[in-house]
């Protein structure tokens, strides 16, 4: 079996990287000050650099040379005064800079974060949990290292080579053009290696995100690789994983240690070259011992930050590849259908088509006139479906799995927009109401409760104020609250991940629970009831019941006994309705219905 | 670290040879600088040092790209066995150790301390190595140079070392912080992205956002105490490498003009301080290195030294092909402080039937979860076949039972792969009649694809019901002696449910079957029904039996009745 495909993550499309800085740009803005602040800092940074091996040489041809030794302390003194200027500068400017860099990182996850809670339900479909975490984790921590490592001191870098250049055509023209002969390599080598090292790193980020998604999937479904005795084929995949993870980075470091190689021995040659034509000036008597010595010295400085660079410049690649993912992701559009422009949902298309029953009548609460929907392109789960719900009436749909039961909550919450037809509030189209105004109408209880890492009142109220007050009645509503005290720490009792120390039965009763804590007027109960025994199925009916009163309730229900009490049940098949009714009409019809509940309850 | 230890002995040769070179171009400038002011001692021109500085510079550049590659890449190497181990181990570990850990929290481990540790063992191994060579070949060069000048411009070392050592404490602390805060940051993102559906349907975007917004805070702050610290040391770093130079200025001038020191001696010795000036401040950045890897190698280990409480026997006993015979005696089991099970004395023959009836929280589950071993099983309580669980080898029991679980967890794969998991290379009659058995066979028809449709992460685009009968599908096609079903058809209409349970029946035979259920209906047909409370059993016996005990079985027996009967009106 050979799945790779499926977590490859596609190597995005080309985004120079200007453009990325442009974007990246506007991020720094809010730290102009404290950026401003720190390139300040700069120039007196670039000078006592610069000054050190002025003083080197003033000593050796005004003092060492001479034999003459008055002077000499004082400029010693100050030697040591410009590099203690040097260190504190140097903290305050890389202090700076980092707390810079924490706030940007700060300010681009939540902005990631917020932006992905508006995606829709169908890019959560097919996004794999894995490819989000690591957008949001290391691919923000590789900016960091971006201020970590100095990349702003970049500026301070072209500063310092400006301030030697000068430096070195004052003290001897002659010899500073020889030494920049070796210039052109160094340039064409930045250009050459910058090209390189762009292929090989956005190979290794793609890489690693197809082992973190394997990753995440493989630790989620443990007990099934275990149960199947599969240790040995996932291990093996990993291995494929990893393997080529691991040797995606290689040619990363080849390239790297040879720019580094290639600088550093530059910088040497163009010491040799000061030696050989420097000596004969010196020879000649044009050029000074101290001259020579700062020369070599400034020579030495003008490669180390050149040598640096080939580290930033990794750092730099990396950050690139990163924003890179970041915007793709930023700028996915599969927003929720509510967020996107009226026009491209096709709202108020077939506004003329309202309810069948008359409106006024009682005030029809739902309605669902002529739905078609199909999660992928033609293969439609709902086909002409219709359906009026009255205020407070509850409404019980059945049929078999997969027949679009769910689908049909699904669309009342608008998770998805329908196709054709229309869905209507009150009368209003909800594809007009606000996405919050709606939802927070509607209480969802899920087919497969998820339960967050917190306490279980947090997981009761969501952190949402308003139904932390609610918890306490809320679970007693639902019947919960027994079991809750039970527990050693009540309601504050944590909830380990996905709730694995609770039982279904316990996740299920929790998640009802949270339902009423949101005090929804229209309740949607996603076989709510399934998996729980008879005695705790006892306990919630009746909770629900109290919970039902007054709302307009639509339960995707499994179990015929959960639908006893319904005032209608709709009967869908293969995304149809087939039947509706009350349970006694349907069972003198003698058609789908009677035959589920003779078959559920024969012995 | 042992498979590599070829590769970090080649390396430090080759740094060795690398600074070689390195070190002899300030002892060249030394010389040639003499050369000039004394032309006539001369041997060489100053042309002639030139060709040779850069002869040196060449080879030290050549053999730099062969050390730095050998070592980086064998910190690769380290990262990627090491991460081999970690997945390795993660494999062994069972539901106890799962239940305690945060998925993020693991990614979190395998991701971020994984880096922190290759950093170590590639980038801080290169620097260590590097460092020591430069200042043992330096300090030798410069004592020739002029000892007296070395001891003045090492003085201030010792003081530095006090100072690192001194930060290097709070560094590791902080460090471990700032680990764990981003730890609990990945939580958050698995957790909401997992949940997307409940945050919507919550209208909790905003809350999310607000918590998200307190965690990326706390990781700022510990991210941000790391920078002071690792700030701090880089000046003091710095100016302690420099104040050397400062004393050859003073001591080292005041030499040459007295003429105990030339002045390329004394051109040369600046130069090889000025050497050791940058690994003085890596050393402080190798310190970061080391306090962050041995945080992180900590964190890693914690996985790496998990107790597998699945211990795989040591002599296992083979029974041969399992029958499927179940013994349970006197079984008690607890799960962190609760006792789940109490005594569970149960003898189930080969090739029978036994349902299993409870309310929530009364321990069917856990008990049926002993069989394949998903929990440690104690000593001399669980036996198949005869033979106790714990003698017999973990593929053995888990290849003859097929375990259905409550929520069917399934792989971002096509639905033949994941009813083939059990068997991979499972031929394509073999799924469909799996598929069949499993009342999937209609489901499946109406995908486009067919058993070639792919499901969604953790199957999104299939609904609860049909995941489950995927998850039955999958643990059917391993023709297993011992099918344990746990609660399957929870979620699926009682339509489909008849289906599957007369399709099963067919397919039982000589099977061992376990059945859990909240509902009497799946368990027809059982040879003997068992009734849990409180992980204890209360009654035991036959479906005619335990409604002659009219205990507690014969109450919902009843009560499922009536309501039949109340809503037959």
């Amino acid at each position: 079996m050979h799945f790779g495909g499926i977590y490859e993550d596609e190597i995005v499309g080309k985004m120079y990287d200007r453009r990325l800085m442009g974007r990246f740009f506007p991020y720094l803005l809010p730290y102009r000050r404290l950026i401003a602040a720190a390139l300040v800092l700069l120039p007196f940074v670039a000078a006592a650099k610069l000054v050190q091996p002025w003083i080197l040489k003033l000593a050796i041809d005004d003092h060492i040379t001479k034999g003459v030794m008055a002077g000499l302390p004082s400029l010693a003194a100050l030697f040591l005064g410009v590099i203690l200027a040097e260190s504190l500068l140097m903290f305050a400017q890389v202090y700076l800079l980092q707390y810079v860099g924490q706030k940007v990182m700060y300010d681009i996850r939540v902005q990631l974060f917020s932006h992905i809670q508006r995606l829709s339900a169908r890019f959560f479909d097919r996004t794999p949990v894995g490819s989000l975490v690591s957008r949001l984790t290391s691919d923000i921590e590789v900016l960091g290292e971006m201020f970590a490592a100095g990349i702003v001191t970049v500026v301070g870098d072209v500063l310092v080579l400006a301030g030697i250049v000068g430096i070195m055509l004052f003290m001897n023209v002659k010899l500073s053009l020889v030494t920049f002969s070796v210039l052109p390599f160094l340039i064409w080598t930045a250009f050459a290696f910058r090209k390189w090292m762009r292929a090989a790193f956005r190979q290794v980020r793609a890489r690693q995100s197809n082992l973190s998604s394997f990753l995440t999937e493989s630790i989620g479904g443990m007990a099934v690789v275990q149960l199947f005795n599969r240790e040995r084929d996932e291990a093996r995949e990993f291995r494929r994983l990893n393997t080529e993870y691991m040797e995606s980075n290689l040619p990363v470091i080849t390239w790297d240690a040879a720019l580094y190689a290639v600088v550093e021995t530059l910088s040497s040659v163009a010491v040799a070259l000061i030696i050989w034509y420097g000596g004969g000036e010196i020879v000649r008597g044009t050029l000074s011992f101290g001259a020579l010595v700062a020369f070599i010295q400034y020579i030495e400085r003008f490669f180390s930050p050149i040598r640096d660079l080939s580290a930033k410049y990794s750092v730099m690649q990396g950050a690139m590849a990163s924003l890179e993912r970041i915007f793709t992701l930023l700028d996915n559009q599969a927003l929720e259908p509510a967020l996107l422009a009226p026009a491209a949902t096709g709202a108020g298309k077939e506004k003329g088509v309202s309810c069948q029953t008359a409106p006024d009548e009682a005030g029809s609460s739902i309605c669902f006139n002529d739905i078609w929907f199909a999660y992928s392109e033609d293969a439609f789960v709902l086909k002409d479906f219709s359906l009026q719900m009255r205020r407070g009436e509850k409404v019980a749909l059945v049929g078999e799995t997969g027949g679009g039961k769910t689908t049909v909550t699904r669309l009342l919450s608008r998770l998805y927009d329908v196709n054709r037809g229309s869905i209507t509030v009150d009368g209003a189209d909800i594809r007009e109401i606000p996405l919050k105004t709606l939802r927070k109408r509607i209480g969802v209880v899920l087919q497969d409760p998820y339960l967050f890492s917190g306490t279980v009142a947090y997981n009761i109220s969501l952190g949402d104020p308003e139904a932390l007050k609610r918890v306490e009645k809320a679970a007693a509503v639902v019947g919960a609250d027994r079991l809750i005290r039970e527990l050693p720490n009540g309601f504050e009792e944590e909830v380990r991940e996905r709730g694995v120390n609770f039982s279904a039965g316990e996740r299920q009763l929790i998640s009802f629970a949270r339902a009423v804590a949101f005090d929804p007027d229209i309740l949607v109960l996603d076989e709510a009831t399934a998996s729980v025994d008879t005695a705790s199925e006892r306990l919630i009916q009746r909770g629900l019941e109290g919970l039902m009163h007054g709302r307009t309730t639509l339960v995707v229900a499994h179990r015929l006994s959960t639908i006893r009490d319904a005032d209608r049940i709709v009967v869908i098949h293969h995304g149809e309705k087939m039947e509706e009714g009350t349970h006694a009409e349907l069972m003198d019809a003698k058609g789908v219905y009677y035959r589920l509940y003779q078959l559920q309850f024969k012995d | 670290m042992r498979t590599c230890r070829g590769a970090y002995l080649g390396g430090a040769l080759l740094l060795v040879g690398t600074n070689l070179c390195g070190l002899a171009i300030p002892w060249l400038l030394k010389l040639a600088i003499e050369e000039l002011q004394h032309p006539a001692s001369g041997r060489f021109t100053p042309g002639q040092y030139g060709a040779m500085i850069a002869a040196a510079a060449v080879g030290q550049g050549i053999i730099r790209v062969f050390s730095r590659t050998t070592l980086l890449n064998a910190g690769r190497r380290i990262e990627y066995l090491l991460r081999e181990d970690l997945y390795g181990k993660l494999l062994t570990l069972d539901r106890t150790y799962f239940s305690n850990w945060r998925t993020g929290d693991i990614l979190s481990r395998l991701a971020n301390d994984l880096t922190n540790v290759r950093m170590l063992l590639g980038f801080g191994v290169l620097s260590v190595l590097n460092t020591f060579i430069v200042y043992t070949a330096a300090l030798i060069l410069l004592t020739r140079i002029s000892p007296f000048l070395t001891v003045c411009a090492i003085a201030p070392f010792p003081l530095m070392i006090f100072i690192v050592k001194k930060l290097s404490a709070s560094m590791f602390k902080t460090s471990k912080r700032m680990q764990e805060a981003l730890s609990r940051l990945t939580t958050r993102v698995e957790e909401n992205v997992s949940a997307a559906a409940v945050v919507k349907a919550y209208c909790r975007e905003d809350g999310e956002i607000e918590t998200f917004r307190q965690a990326c805070d706390g990781y700022s702050d510990a991210s941000m105490a790391v920078a002071k610290i690792r700030g701090f040391m880089l000046p003091i770093m710095a100016s302690t490498g420099a104040f050397g130079t400062l004393i050859i200025l003073f001591v080292g001038g005041a030499q040459v003009v007295s003429g105990e020191l030339t002045l390329g001696g004394f051109v040369a010795f600046n130069g090889y301080l000025a050497m050791l000036v940058w690994p003085t401040i890596m050393l402080g950045w190798i310190l970061n290195l080391v306090q962050r890897g041995a945080a992180s190698m900590a964190r890693l280990g914690e996985i790496l030294n998990a107790s597998a409480e699945l211990v795989e026997p040591t002599d296992p006993v083979d029974p041969g092909e399992i029958r499927g015979e179940v013994e349970f005696r006197n079984l008690t089991f607890s799960y962190g402080a609760t006792e789940m099970l109490r005594g569970i004395t149960l003898k189930i023959p080969a090739g029978s039937r036994v349902g299993i009836v409870g309310v929530v929280g009364s321990g069917k589950s856990t008990l049926v979860r002993m069989i394949p071993r998903l929990f440690p099983v104690p000593d001399g309580t669980v036996f198949v076949d005869g033979v106790d669980l714990n003698r017999m080898s973990l593929e053995k029991i888990r290849a003859a039972v097929g375990f259905v679980p409550q929520e069917g967890f399934l792989f971002s794969r096509s639905i033949a792969e994941n009813v083939a998991y059990g068997k991979p290379g499972a031929g394509r009659e073999e799924i469909e009649r799996a598929v069949r058995i499993a009342g999937l066979a209609g489901d499946v028809a109406r995908f486009p694809q067919g058993l070639e449709t792919l499901v969604g992460e953790r199957g999104v685009t299939l609904s609860g019901g049909q995941r489950q009968r995927v998850s039955i599908a999958r643990a059917l096609l391993k023709e297993p002696s011992i099918l344990v079903l746990d609660d399957p058809l929870s979620a699926v209409d009682a339509d489909t449910e008849e289906e599957i349970l007369s399709a099963l029946s067919g397919y039982y035979g000589e099977r061992t079957v376990l059945i859990v259920s909240h509902r009497l209906s799946p368990l027809r047909g059982c040879d003997q029904i068992i009734v849990l409370e409180q992980g204890a059993i209360v009654e035991q016996g036959s479906h005619e039996e335990l409604l002659e005990l009219g205990g507690r079985y014969a109450a919902i027996h009843k009560e499922e009745q009536l309501k039949a009967e109340i809503e037959r009106l």
